[in-house]
């Protein structure tokens, strides 16, 4: 059966979740023993503690121990929590001059952050000084474009991470912007940088696929919108399809909402991004329903998901 | 009841493939919930914060070295202009390990002068309180002419260069490491500036066709890494106007 045969046959897209009766579940339903809580962060830029007072902008807004208290506040009332981070955790304070990232690691780590991104401005102590504050970072750095092989990195992120939270496995991938230009030549050093599309796609086939994930998530540090030729959320959305989720960074574009991105057969992808220096945390909850796709198929584009 | 009937579905088939589900989104109430200060405090968070914050506290407060007089900046050719002019321009050439033709460096991005006295790591955040890079651009003589049309106007500094500005606001007898600039002439230039001015910033738009070259080096870094290493030779923090806007 290829592709075609097999939507035509599920009738796969909006129109079947109608059929099978479960597009209509009541939103009481969705119980909250089944619900995935999504929290996240991008370009936080070692804001630890919030804007001073007498800001001209964000006046008493951020800081970590702010966060760290909504985090305890939601996790009490929610059991599935998935936190992350998209990015540029560092650079932007002094606390970053002085200490190097050390804090806002050490601190992300007691807000038990499942994973992050990393940002070109995470390479701003060069590659030795990424790896001096790995220590300090009880979660791990996804990273599926960046190629360490050749770098004093090597083998210390992993492209993916596969999270089992409320019955379901959860595919969480990053996605890094071309340093080149960017960051400086010596800070990023041997790292090569392979094509966002070609790899978000390996990414989507990969987790769709054998790792057999209900969600796929991509941590993404390209940026939200370009008008230019360069890549961005929603290119990356486009030619990638079959994302559910991209929790973007690096524009510190504030969302009041996420946008949303037709695929093909009725998927959509949504694209996410809170800011900047911790002034929001991204809440997206996700309830899962049973689905119509066939683990054999190529499942990436045929998964329909739906704003509520 | 449809949550338990869901469950059912699900219990009855262990032994086929694995269940598939669609992962559906909520995005009510709000989904950026503001981090603000009706939150209190998460005590661990604070606790861990707290002696990071005196050590902040105490290096602000570090004194890195003494100038004679206050560096203050003021329209045209000024002592704090030179200043980071010149630091620009002596840091981008040991980073790239080339000499720099030119350092840039406009008014609206020195936001405080120096005091005279004791100049701590503090004095250093107010002078450059942006997380601005020092950057190298290589650009071709007719875009040089530009920049110095631009400086012309307000009699800005450039280091590395002379000129005369005219009553009328225009840029003549223009010296680059004392030879006489010619901008039909077929070379390039390197220019040592921040980020946000290469970036096209302060109405700089001349340049926002040339790709920055990164080295690394905060502009305030490398303005505190000056007057330590000042210090460290015994010298004092000092700056001129020394005449290279006429």
């Amino acid at each position: 059966m290829n592709r075609r045969d097999f939507i035509k046959h599920t009738g796969v897209g909006a129109a079947g979740l109608g059929i099978l009766g479960l597009g209509s579940l009541p939103a009481a339903a969705e119980a909250k023993a089944d619900r995935l809580v999504i929290l996240h962060t991008n370009d936080m830029h070692s804001r630890i503690e919030p804007f001073p007072d007498n800001a001209a902008q964000w006046a008493g807004m951020g800081g970590m121990a702010h966060r760290a208290a909504l985090i305890k506040q939601i996790r009490a009332q929610e059991p599935h929590v998935l936190l992350l981070d998209s990015g540029d955790i560092w650079q932007g304070t002094p606390y970053f001059n002085f200490f190097m990232g050390e804090l806002e690691y050490k601190l992300m780590t007691q807000m038990a952050y499942d994973a992050s991104t990393l940002g070109n401005h995470d390479f701003d102590n060069g590659l030795e000084g990424l790896q001096k504050q790995l220590p300090h970072a009880g979660f791990p750095f996804l990273i599926a474009n960046y190629d360490f092989s050749d770098t004093i990195l090597a083998g210390k992120f992993q492209p993916y991470k596969v999270f089992e939270k409320a019955g379901h496995r959860i595919g969480v991938f990053g996605i890094g912007i071309e340093m080149a230009g960017l960051v400086s030549d010596k800070n990023f050093g041997a790292t090569k940088y392979l094509d966002p599309i070609a790899v978000a796609k390996d990414m989507v086939a990969k987790l769709r696929g054998p790792e057999k994930c209900d969600l796929v998530i991509c941590l993404s540090h390209l940026g939200y919108k370009y008008e230019s030729a360069k890549l961005d959320d929603f290119k990356l959305a486009a030619g990638a399809p079959g994302i559910d989720l991209i929790l973007g960074g690096h524009t510190h574009t504030f969302l009041p909402k996420p946008d949303v991105v037709a695929g093909p057969n009725g998927h959509q992808t949504l694209i996410n991004q809170v800011g900047w220096s911790g002034i929001n945390l991204g809440r997206l909850d996700y309830a899962f329903e049973r689905g119509t796709r066939r683990p054999s198929v190529a499942a990436a584009s045929v998964v329909p998901v739906r704003v509520a | 009841m449809a949550a338990l009937s869901l469950l059912a579905a699900v219990a009855l088939f262990p032994a086929c493939q694995r269940a598939t589900y669609v992962a559906k989104p909520q995005l009510a109430p709000a989904t950026a919930q503001p981090v603000g200060k009706d939150l209190a405090d998460d005590a661990m968070a604070a606790a861990t914060i707290a002696p990071y914050r005196q050590r902040v506290t105490e290096q602000m407060a570090a004194v890195l070295g003494t100038a004679p007089v206050a560096i203050t900046k003021n329209s045209g050719e000024s002592p704090l202009a030179n200043f980071v002019a010149d630091l620009q321009r002596s840091r981008a050439s040991r980073e790239t390990g080339q000499p720099i033709d030119l350092g840039v460096m406009t008014n609206g991005g020195l936001r405080s002068p120096l005091p005279a006295g004791s100049i701590t790591m503090g004095s250093v955040f107010e002078l450059m309180p942006f997380e601005n890079e020092l950057v190298i651009l290589e650009v071709s003589g007719a875009v040089v002419q530009q920049l110095f049309e631009y400086a012309a106007r307000v009699k800005m500094p450039i280091s590395g260069a002379t000129y005369v500005a005219s009553p009328e606001g225009r840029p003549t007898d223009i010296r680059i490491n004392g030879q006489q600039f010619n901008p039909a002439q077929d070379r390039m230039y390197t220019i040592a500036i921040s980020d946000y001015l290469a970036g096209g910033g302060d109405q700089l738009t001349f340049f926002k066709n040339s790709k920055p070259r990164s080295t690394g080096v905060l502009l305030r870094n490398a303005i505190a890494d000056h007057i330590r290493e000042l210090t460290a030779a015994g010298r004092p923090v000092e700056a001129k106007v020394d005449g290279r806007v006429k």
